[in-house]
């Protein structure tokens, strides 16, 4: 693979911005400079009303959402080479989770507030990832891709079959936003006032409650999404992360150096399908609105693209590849409506997306952006961390163990 | 490690020349073919003992049944004075037996020094949520991790290795780092599948003073290898498996004037 | 329906799985990985074998109310099948420099292409053989048995298919080598077998099968774009029930699998509520059961499946 190991990557704390575009791969630079020029797009845009902001917004959360959706999978497939096909449905057991437990025609406790959902969501998730992993993770890991991918079809059924619990296919409506009933926050979109800007004379951008609610509901992703890619980062440069990532690489030598791998295996698995609830719980108080159809199997397939295209057991590659993955999905959307193209847009998605897998197999198994260095405790190796491949083993220092 | 483990390596150095380790009766038969066929046999307490046999002998099954990663039909394995058989491969490595593979996977994307790192046992950094709850504890076990790795590194004389990607190294590189790593589980017992195939002869040379010198500071090693040179100059006593039994067992010039050894290599189609 | 009648459905629906199990068994152990594009070759067999049918027509005469001319057509999608799975061989998988996960994972984005040209070329909607349907064959009602004479021809074209691969496998040269290869890829390297020759005529044969199940899938049910993947959880549990890697297993797992999933209405007569709709979930939980027991199958010999167990 060729990489180069104890490369800087953009996560140092080094603010000498030539030395730091110096130490980028050629990949690292393109990706910079189109993500610039996205974002110049974007506020073009936006700055000309061709893009509402609210609309940006949701789609922002929607780009957080995959992004979460792709951490959770990659500290299963990125970090142990557990293969999970279930991905939609862990992310349809958090979003159930939660309407199930705040939405106004739950057939089940409606009304709660969110927190109870996100944690219902998340308890949930958690006893059937266990469930799904006691009888897989000992085997091959074929046998949990298979097993995932019947998991997955069992949850759809359930939730389109068991009316009196689900209301099957109606879905459930009336679900609060997350931080409805919280002091401030839940009165904040109402709150403030309407504003409008206009920044080219004639089309005035108008930001009423609908931006500021969408402006909330980024800031709850921003802060999962945080929080998420903080512990992750930390499990994956820890002696933890290091044991998965031998697991992936050749479990018998984890085993033969005296690692209990069944047991690291299911923890990231857990691990795993906790994110994704969570990215479920989101998604409910973003959309408002649950029904079955969330839970098709395309979703976990976006993901993997996601996860293959950014980097399999690359935290910032798997924050690349979900937003990638919604500019395809609206992107398909928007060559639909162009129309020049007489095709569906159903099918021409699923085929771009198989390709994409089949593609980046081939030509980039590694993905856009594999983790670049040597991945060590950080206050291991203190502020001496190594930094390119010629430097010696690092002194320990006593450096701060919280970074 | 449990409390036998350590009592018997306190005991180490009084008991020279007991049993480390037991095989007895061990079957294993994979559909038809019996490939371990009432197997039994004694490691030693501070030997270098040698497995040697034509091909397909079953010397790597007979590996697989003793670190707990196949399970055996009958029979059993004693390490420490403990009865291991039918425990998993970690268990068997908690009673103070580490083995090597005869082709190991190289980790994609870590250097050696990381490699080296998965060695030591019962990291308090390998509990996640020792991660968050003790991250100083974690810290500062990983730079006692690091200074034994360093030194490790400069007892096998790959310190210049330290940064390497693991996946640019050579098959005898990667040999000693297996070795070196193996080491830092502090074993009392190391099996090595096969530790010289396709290593050039400087690095066989340099990977057989390892062994000694590891072998004079208290590991007992039991060792595969198709190279008789490297096996005859190393290890003492040699046992010979043939069609999954124990042909004959003895000193390295007791088993090069065995005529029966001789046939079954005859037999087997030579090694 | 009585509980016959049920099994007489299970009968037809098992005869399918069994088509599909036996050839995704077959390209498990001999191209070594889990081919999850295996359901969606299916819909291509099924698809090949319906526009083979609007070209060919019925021919005249028939065989057990089917025209002769439909079992051309499906040797067509037979045939079909097997040239997609070698073009997707050379194209796809051969050039991979990845384990068997990889090529698991990259089975599913063949898997997608199928089925995305499939729905791009005749839609998401149903599409029918045009043969009239046919009643219930007369003789077998007072028995409480309802099957037309399209089931019966279903059950009569998979046992003649199952009893030829069970001659090609133990009669053959082919089926010699292949059986090697199935045990010990290395061992057949090195006693002269040429592998990779092998390796794609277990492509042909289990995507061949594969395009037969598909074709008579169609008949049974109807064809639509999703068609394959729907049955493939359903296959996987035939195989993983029958041990991977083990043909004969597969057999006997797909007929099990298959006879389960159409008697499931009968679980509410003792007490568990549960409709037609769970067999899909009965077949998972089966599965799921089988590895937690038995990780080897019924067939298997203990060493092909778990580790460390």
């Amino acid at each position: 693979m060729g990489q180069q190991a104890g490369r800087e990557s953009e996560m140092s704390d080094r603010f000498d911005i030539g030395a730091y575009w110096e130490d980028f791969t050629p990949i690292e630079r393109v990706l910079t400079a189109a993500l610039g020029i996205v974002t110049l797009l974007l506020i073009l845009f936006l700055g000309t009303g061709r893009l509402g902001p609210s609309y940006f917004l949701f789609l922002f959360g929607l780009g957080g959402m995959y992004a979460l959706l792709s951490l959770g999978l990659n500290s299963q497939w990125g970090f142990t080479g557990l293969i999970n096909f279930s991905v939609a449905a862990f992310f349809g057991i958090g979003a159930y989770g939660a309407a199930l437990m705040t939405g106004s025609n739950s057939p089940i406790a409606g009304g709660f507030n969110p927190i109870f959902g996100l944690l219902i969501g998340l308890l949930l998730a958690g006893i059937i990832a266990v469930a799904i992993g006691i009888p897989t993770l000992r085997l091959r890991a074929d046998y949990l891709a298979i097993a995932t991918l019947g998991l997955a079809e069992v949850i759809r059924l359930f939730l389109q079959n068991e009316r009196q619990w689900t209301n099957g296919s109606a879905g459930i409506r009336g679900i609060p936003s997350f931080f409805e009933g919280w002091p401030i926050l839940g009165e904040f979109p109402r709150l403030m006032p309407g504003l409008e800007i206009g920044i080219i004379p004639g089309t005035a951008i108008v930001l009423e409650t609908t931006f500021w609610r969408q402006l909330l509901n980024v800031s709850l992703m921003l802060v999962f999404l945080g929080a998420v890619f903080f512990i992750l980062r930390r499990a994956q440069r820890s002696p933890w992360g290091r044991l998965q990532r031998t697991i992936r690489a050749d479990e018998d030598l984890a085993k033969a150096l005296g690692k209990n791998t069944y047991r690291y295996k299911m923890q990231a698995f857990v691990l795993g399908s906790l994110i994704m609830a969570l990215a479920g719980v989101f998604y409910a108080h973003l959309n408002l609105f649950v029904n079955p159809g969330d839970l098709d199997p395309i979703t976990t397939f976006y993901v993997w693209v996601a996860v293959i295209l950014g980097g399999s057991g690359s935290n910032r590659g798997a924050l690349l590849g979900g937003f990638v993955v919604v500019a395809i999905r609206e992107g398909s959307r928007f060559a639909n409506d162009i129309a020049f193209i007489p095709l569906d847009a159903a099918p021409l998605r699923l085929l771009l997306i198989g390709l994409l897998i089949v593609l980046v197999m081939r030509f980039r198994p590694q993905g856009l952006l594999p983790p670049q260095r040597e991945l060590i405790w950080p206050s291991a190796v203190g502020n001496k961390a190594p930094s390119g491949p010629d430097k010696g083993v690092p002194q320990s220092d006593g450096g701060d163990p919280n970074e | 490690m449990s409390e036998s483990t350590v009592n018997a390596q306190t005991n180490a150095h009084m008991s020279k020349g007991d049993v480390l380790m037991r095989v007895e009766d061990l079957q294993k038969s994979f559909g038809a073919l019996q490939v371990t066929d009432h197997a039994s046999f004694a490691v030693e307490r501070g030997s270098i003992t040698g497995l040697i046999g034509p091909n397909g002998a079953g010397k790597s099954t007979m590996f697989n049944l003793i670190s707990g990663f196949y399970q055996p039909e009958g029979g059993s394995v004693e390490v420490n004075d403990a009865d291991v058989t039918g425990m998993q491969p970690y268990e068997v490595a908690e009673h103070g037996l580490i083995r090597t593979f005869q082709t190991p996977r190289k980790v994609e994307g870590m250097t050696v020094r990381e490699a080296m790192l998965v060695g030591p046992q019962n990291q308090p950094g390998e509990s996640f949520f020792e991660l968050f709850t003790a991250p100083s504890r974690v810290g500062e076990a990983e730079r006692e991790n690091l200074d034994r790795v360093e030194q490790v590194l400069e007892e096998f004389e790959i310190d210049h290795l330290a940064t390497q990607p693991a996946t640019d190294l050579s098959g005898g590189q990667m040999k000693l780092v297996e070795l070196a790593r193996a080491m830092l589980a502090k074993p009392d017992i190391l099996l090595l599948d096969e530790p010289v195939a396709g290593v050039n002869p400087t690095l066989a040379n340099k990977l057989a003073d390892q062994i000694r010198r590891l072998n004079e500071a208290g590991t007992t090693f039991l060792i595969i290898e198709h190279d008789m040179d490297f096996i005859m100059n190393l290890a003492d006593p040699i046992i010979v498996l043939d069609q999954g039994s124990v042909l004959t067992e003895g000193t390295p010039d007791d088993i090069r004037a065995n005529e029966r050894v001789i046939d079954a290599y005859l037999g087997g189609g030579g090694a | 329906m009585s509980a016959i009648e049920f099994a007489a459905n299970g009968v037809v629906y098992s005869s399918i799985i069994v088509l599909g199990s036996i050839g995704l068994a077959i390209i498990y152990s001999i191209a070594g990985f889990a081919n999850f594009a295996h359901g969606d070759t299916m819909t291509v067999g099924a698809y090949a074998a319906f526009v083979a049918f609007g070209i060919i027509g019925g021919l005249g005469f028939g065989v057990l109310g089917l025209p002769i001319g439909f079992f051309l057509a499906l040797l067509v999608g037979i045939a079909i099948a097997a040239l997609v799975a070698i073009v997707t061989e050379k194209i796809v998988y051969k050039p991979l420099e990845i384990g068997s996960i990889g090529l698991l994972i990259t089975s599913i984005g063949v898997a997608f292409v199928y089925r995305a040209m499939i729905q791009l070329g005749f839609g998401a909607d149903a599409n029918r053989f045009d043969i009239p349907a046919q009643r219930p064959i007369e003789e077998l009602i007072p028995y409480g048995i309802r099957i037309t004479s399209h089931d019966l021809a279903i059950v009569l074209s998979a046992t003649v298919l199952v009893v030829a691969v069970h001659v090609l496998l133990q009669y053959t040269d082919l089926g010699r080598k292949m059986r090697a290869m199935a045990d010990n890829p290395d061992l057949a390297r090195a006693s002269g077998i040429r592998t990779y020759r092998i390796k794609l005529w277990s492509w042909v044969l289990g995507a061949g099968l594969a395009g037969a199940g598909g074709g008579f899938l169609g008949l049974y049910n109807n064809l639509n774009p999703r068609m394959g993947f729907s049955v493939l959880l359903v296959i996987f549990a035939a195989v993983i029930l029958g041990g991977i890697g083990s043909v004969y297993g597969a057999m006997l797992g797909g007929f099990l699998i298959g006879m389960v999933v159409e008697m499931t209405p009968l679980l509410s007569r003792v007490g568990i509520p549960i409709g037609v709709d769970y067999g899909p979930a009965v077949a998972f939980l089966i599965m799921v059961a089988v590895l937690l027991v038995r990780p080897t199958g019924i067939a298997g010999d203990g060493t092909a499946g778990g580790e460390g167990i």
